[in-house]
């Protein structure tokens, strides 16, 4: 007797298994279009939730965190005035990395009164060449124009700095370009801080707590009226390669160390502490990866509905077929065998699908992430998801380990549908079908 | 030792609340390369006996051995390398693989044995030469007429080296003409290749062919008649 050998069934399974794909063509390309269908939206949809995971990661670094923060403890926990790290340390940071770019700022709380109204605001000084180094704060102008150096005195002679105030507070305070502001806050040293401002800009919707009581100001505008000048509360860093974060991050906190020993810091303001941006935002860590669960929750949603169809569409073929397969079952074919080909049948249906729906999927996408989606004749100050503003053209993105996904979750959930009408096939008895 | 024997086998349906006796008691015995023919009218069992000869159907009481093999007693996997090795099979109705030629459909059972693809091409080449359809083997089933593609699943049968053929009606499907070519050939090929036929048939002139009927009523033999036929040269 001659020994079986399946291995040489592979071509020939193959072979049949194609060309009964295209017995019945339009069945066979109704399906794939549906299929196809199914993973150009999913394609679409990776692209976008990539193109906001992006924006809402960029908007969480480029617009006021950076990739890196320092600070020290007694900041972080209270706000503490006096948790400041001194300048040097900015220097020797600069000088040790020079590939990093580094922002310090300061903060201060104070009340803010104008001709029309009075609130409180948050204080916010900046060095605006080194802020547009590590973030696009300053970018953000609406009106007015990017302008923190003293502004000239009023009639009576006062000194004034120019500020930049949220588009909010400015509503609120009705605050134009070339308003007076009247900032008034508790000094370092005890005494009661007060100055008069110039409004230079206003900026766009940024963050919701900014937009409402941000106030920008110059470093030296700050030390000029809360009378601290010894250091800076906050040093946010940005990396050219955001890829090599957590590494930079080590490498900072071990130099920070070695300033710690030459430059000691005093007790009550705690030690320096390193973050990252996902540190400084839980909120929008967790969402970045919420928005991948999505993505693999919506594709199983939308695969799985088109699935339906090739579990129609195989239904269909195994019930005209079921005299055929008895034949072949007759004739001496293992029931195992003839699974292998109705499955490769399936196999080729998604094959084929995931080629042409990765095709239009790409092509469509490509456009898009060419041209973007553009808003803004719609929502000129972009839109608010979530507490973040994102930009007005909605961005996306191709990336080709989604199209892998996307090709791979189809092939498997496709593959599994098959086996409904396989299984039926494989449970059938020959004498029963050709009677 | 007789190739094929039955012994005492039955056949027993139940339709709904109705015992249906298909088969009762059939004992019967054939030799290698005999061209056998099962006769009788609709319902008299001949489909049900070949189907439990092929193990596609089982038994309700007996037992049916070919080459001391008891085809009962195999599971569904031997059952179904037992058909394949052992035994060719040709249906009314053709029964080919329409998406595969003639030349493929040939070859599939021979792929399934798994010989090499020199000898099962040249093996399908040969027995399509031998029914006549050397120069339409590329040709898919729905390219062939019904003699034709009858005749396929003749070299199909044999092509594949069984001991025994089972033919179910093989020419109800055809015209006279070709039912009698049809049978010339495979009484031919059971000469040339010394294998076996059984096949059923109520058809007179099929009848005609076949040097043992064996005629079937209610399930039971009623006749068993051996006949010499002239040589196929004399036909």
């Amino acid at each position: 007797m001659v020994q079986q050998a399946h291995h040489t069934h592979l071509p020939m399974l193959f072979f049949m298994a194609w060309r009964n794909l295209w017995r019945n063509p339009i069945r066979s390309l109704l399906t794939i279009s549906a299929l196809a269908g199914g993973l150009v939206m999913i394609i679409l949809y990776a692209g976008f939730l990539e193109g906001m995971n992006r924006q809402m990661q960029r908007h969480a670094t480029e617009n006021s965190t950076g990739h890196l923060q320092l600070q020290r403890q007694a900041f972080i926990d209270d706000r503490d005035l006096y948790a400041t790290l001194p300048w040097p340390y900015l220097n020797a940071l600069e000088h040790r990395f020079p590939t990093l770019h580094f922002a310090p700022r300061l903060y201060a709380a104070g009340l803010a009164s104008s001709d029309a109204s009075a609130t409180g605001v948050m204080i916010q000084a900046v060095d605006p060449q080194r802020e547009a180094r590590v973030t696009r704060i300053l970018d953000h102008i609406r009106q007015g124009t990017l302008n923190l150096a003293p502004a000239t005195p009023t009639s009576a002679g006062l000194t004034r700095f120019n500020v930049i105030v949220g588009h909010q507070l400015a509503r609120n305070m009705n605050l134009t370009i070339g308003s007076e502001l009247i900032l008034v806050t508790q000094a370092a040293d005890g005494s009661i801080g007060n100055a008069l401002f110039r409004v230079a800009a206003i900026l766009k919707p940024l963050e919701p707590n900014f937009d409402r009581s941000g106030v920008l100001m110059s470093i030296e505008a700050f030390q000029s009226l809360m009378y601290l000048d010894n250091g800076f509360h906050e040093l946010a860093i940005r990396l050219d390669n955001p890829d090599q974060l957590a590494q930079i991050q080590t490498t900072l906190r071990s130099h920070l160390l070695q300033i710690g020993t030459i430059q000691p810091l005093d007790a009550l303001g705690g030690k320096p502490v390193i973050r990252n941006w996902r540190e400084l935002n839980p909120a929008v860590a967790d969402m970045l990866e919420l928005s991948r669960s999505m993505m693999l929750f919506v594709g199983l949603i939308v695969v799985s509905l088109a699935s339906m169809g090739m579990l129609n569409t195989m239904l269909m073929a195994v019930h005209e077929r079921t005299h055929e397969f008895g034949i072949l079952l007759a004739i001496g074919m293992q029931r195992r065998i003839l699974l292998l080909m109705v499955l490769l049948e399936s196999f080729f249906l998604a094959l084929v699908s995931a080629l042409l729906g990765s095709l239009l999927g790409s092509l469509l996408t490509g456009y898009l992430e060419d041209r973007g989606i553009d808003l803004s004749n719609y929502m000129p100050d972009g839109y608010d998801w979530a507490g973040m503003v994102f930009e007005p053209v909605m961005e996306v993105y191709l990336l080709p380990h989604h199209i892998l996904q996307a090709c791979l979750l189809m092939l498997v959930i496709t593959l599994l549908t098959a086996l409904i009408p396989a299984w039926r096939m494989v449970r059938l008895k020959p004498a029963e079908v050709m009677r | 030792m007789a190739l094929l024997a039955l012994d005492g086998i039955g056949k027993c349906y139940r339709q709904g609340e109705i015992e249906v006796q298909a088969l009762q008691d059939i004992n019967l015995q054939v030799e290698a390369g005999e061209f056998a023919a099962l006769v009788g009218p609709s319902g008299s069992g001949k489909t049900t006996l070949l189907n439990i000869i092929g193990g596609l159907d089982s038994p309700t009481a007996g037992c049916a051995r070919l080459n001391d093999t008891d085809i009962t007693q195999l599971n569904d996997r031997a059952l179904a390398n037992f058909r394949l090795f052992q035994l060719g099979f040709i249906f009314q109705a053709y029964n080919l693989v329409p998406v595969l030629s003639a030349l493929e459909n040939v070859e599939l059972i021979m792929v399934l044995q798994g010989r090499s693809a020199d000898e099962r091409r040249e093996r399908a080449r040969h027995y399509l030469s031998l029914v006549g359809l050397e120069d339409i083997m590329h040709r898919r089933p729905s390219a062939l007429s019904g003699g034709q593609q009858q005749r396929v699943a003749v070299a199909r049968a044999l092509a594949a080296g069984p001991r025994l053929v089972l033919a179910d009606e093989p020419t109800a499907n055809l015209d006279s003409e070709n039912a009698t070519a049809l049978l010339d050939i495979m009484h031919r090929l059971s000469h040339e290749e010394q294998t076996t036929f059984i096949f059923s048939t109520h058809d007179p002139r099929v009848m005609e062919r076949a040097e043992r009927i064996i005629t079937l009523r209610d399930g039971r033999i009623v006749s068993d008649q051996e006949r010499e036929l002239p040589h196929e040269a004399e036909l």
